[in-house]
């Protein structure tokens, strides 16, 4: 279990976020969603250890802040928006660097086979060798998943249950591999680790999430399941649209839900 | 697929993009290269005494025929050769190393010690030793006496590589922008300094000055050696347990953090050490340029970036390179010699432009 209590983060005398509370249980998808600059990534910052905030954050009943890096590394990771880098390395190199801290979960021998099953898993088979700064956007982002993956590669490790961060995951990514990705954050969490996740599709999100938790300016303005929480009064609220949840288009106009996948 | 990677017989084969096995062939070829250096840099040089018998004799210690010519041979190798070799080998492995920590540490393929100031406080540490030294400084001169310039060139490059932590670094953090830029801005400051000491200074010490600032290894003597060479030697090997962090590194702070890496620790210990190496070398002999740029970049084509293997092929192919840039640079005009400096800014000028143009948008900060 995340548990943030009170959680306010200031940058450069900013509020940017303020008093949120925040859980994130095993066995669930937690997604954050909010309009830009409401405060999701700064949240997910500060529940990840990488910016100062005030207030509590606890994972698995202990002390983030008392952690050192490789004891948060063995219980969680976390996938940024972006990642470039300036050093030519290739696609495998990058996602063995998720077995440097952390601990993956699988038996010794099996770890040098990790990079090329997580490669498979984020559909990237045979990109083992390419190098990662000649990939596409999307295709960086799921190399990293696969990275990420191979950190906390076994969701519950020694009886407890360890944790992803995907900031904005799916943001670059075509339909397919949006449900491909999406898929694999449900599965770690069917399998017993928990994920907290940001999200700006909100029919991906109804369609996955567990629990949605919605920021507006900094601060919690709803949270729940996605059929408490996505209703046309939040949606005009928060994101200041006029728009109706669950309404078809009128006529002719097409329209493709991932819903319709599952 | 990963069940192609196992082939039969339990022997792991090398999987598609992991380059550790080629990593390990070009170090393996490398510490040839370097043995191969050593004994062209002992064999060579302006007077004609052979290595190779004094080596023999030493080995089967045989009396030789021409006991005048033995003894003479014997001093050249032993106590002019030997050191200057040694030198080499530990300057020029301590310039690659310190270029590639200081590279993973901005991840900028451009970083150098030279770039961030820490050469040229360095520089303006000697300097002070060489111009006041018999004035102004003369009591530090007589109380450290041959020890003061190689420690006033470590405390210069020290001084500065603090300053610039202290400026760069706000709530536990380091802005590498903040550094790099704070770092040309004192480097600027540094030289004005020294230009000033250069100033007050009179023909002899000039003319000392002018070697040394080009670099050189002509200084090279067993006590010199006795005194840089530990702080070298136990800096270098600092460095390889810095490599798993420096590789997280390339993903960015954040990232490395939650890979696990101490982060803050990691940036301290590199700085201390490429400090105390880089003062070290520069005390002995001057400023030798490019070899940290060059080395790494060259290798990092060759091999790829991952630090675990880059750091000691660094460690290698620099202290090669020197060795051969100090056999040219001793025979070319023999019996008189040019600065070593000149040699590596020739070559390496031209490559840091090369990959400035072919790798446009890596200094961005």
């Amino acid at each position: 279990m995340i548990e943030a209590r009170n959680i306010s983060v200031a940058i450069g005398g900013k509020r940017i976020v303020s008093h949120v509370d925040f859980t994130a249980r095993p066995g669930e998808v937690s997604a954050i969603v909010g309009p830009n600059g409401s405060g999701k990534t700064t949240l997910l910052k500060a529940l990840t250890g990488e910016l100062a905030y005030t207030g509590t954050v606890t994972l698995n009943g202990r002390d983030l802040s008392a952690m050192k890096p490789v004891e948060a590394a063995t219980l969680r990771a976390v996938l940024p928006q972006a990642t470039a880098l300036s050093f030519p390395f290739t696609v495998r190199e990058i996602v063995r660097l998720g077995l440097i801290g952390g601990r993956s979960g699988v038996l010794p021998g099996e770890d040098a086979r990790l990079p090329e099953r997580a490669l498979a898993r984020v559909d990237l088979e045979g990109f083992a060798g390419r190098f990662y700064q000649e990939l596409s956007g999307g295709e960086q982002q799921r190399v990293q998943l696969a990275r990420v993956l191979c950190q906390v590669w076994s969701p519950v490790l020694e009886g407890r249950p360890r944790y992803l961060f995907l900031d904005e995951p799916v943001s670059s990514l075509d339909v397919k591999h949006q449900l491909i990705i999406m898929n694999i954050a449900r599965d770690f969490a069917r399998r017993g680790g928990g994920v907290v996740a940001i999200l700006h599709d909100l029919n991906l999100t109804a369609l996955y999430a567990d629990w949605i938790f919605v920021l507006s300016r900094g601060q919690l303005a709803a949270a729940g399941a996605p059929q408490d929480v996505l209703n046309d009064e939040l949606i005009e609220k928060v994101f200041d649209c006029r728009l109706k949840v669950g309404a078809l288009p009128a006529g002719s106009v097409p329209f493709v839900l991932p819903q319709s996948a599952a | 697929m990963a069940e192609q990677s196992i082939a039969g017989a339990g022997r792991v084969m090398t999987a598609e993009g992991d380059r550790s096995a080629r990593a390990r062939f070009v170090i393996a070829l490398l510490c040839l290269a370097l043995v191969l250096s050593v004994f062209l840099s002992l064999t060579s040089g302006a007077s004609d005494a052979s290595a190779v018998r004094v080596i023999r004799d030493w080995f089967t210690g045989s009396v030789p025929v021409d006991a005048a010519l033995a003894a003479r041979d014997q001093l050249i190798v032993y106590d002019i050769r030997m050191p200057r070799v040694l030198l080499g080998v530990l300057i020029g492995a301590a310039l690659a190393v310190c270029g590639a920590v200081m590279q993973g540490l901005f991840r900028n393929p451009l970083a150098d010690p030279g770039l961030i100031g820490v050469s040229a406080g360095s520089s303006l540490g000697a300097v002070a030793i060489i111009v006041l030294g018999t004035t102004w400084l003369a009591p530090v001169t007589l109380a450290l006496g041959t020890l003061a310039l190689p420690l006033a060139a470590f405390f210069g490059g020290l001084a500065v590589t603090l300053l610039l932590y202290a400026i760069a670094t706000r709530q536990g953090r380091t802005s590498v922008a903040t550094m790099l830029l704070a770092g040309v801005a004192i480097s600027a400051l540094a030289m004005a300094l020294t230009g000033i000491l250069i100033f007050m200074a009179d023909d002899r010490q000039l003319r000392d000055l002018t070697f040394w600032q080009l670099g050189s290894l002509a200084g090279a003597t067993w006590p010199k050696i006795g005194t840089v060479g530990p702080v070298i030697i136990l800096a270098l090997a600092a460095m390889p347990f810095l490599s798993r962090g420096l590789n997280a590194l390339a993903l960015g702070e954040a990232t490395a953090g939650h890979l696990g890496i101490p982060v803050q620790r990691l940036k301290y210990t590199a700085i201390v050490g490429v400090s105390a190496a880089v003062g070290a070398s520069v005390a002995v002999s001057g400023g030798i340029g490019f070899i940290g740029i060059v080395v790494p970049h060259v290798l990092r084509l060759a091999i790829g970036p991952d630090n675990r293997y880059l750091l000691p092929a660094s460690a290698l192919l620099g202290a090669s390179l020197l060795l051969i840039a100090d056999a040219v640079v001793r025979t070319i005009v023999a019996p008189a010699e040019l600065p070593i400096g000149i040699v590596t800014a020739v070559a390496g000028a031209p490559s840091f432009l090369w990959i400035l143009l072919r790798k446009r948008g890596v200094i961005d900060l």
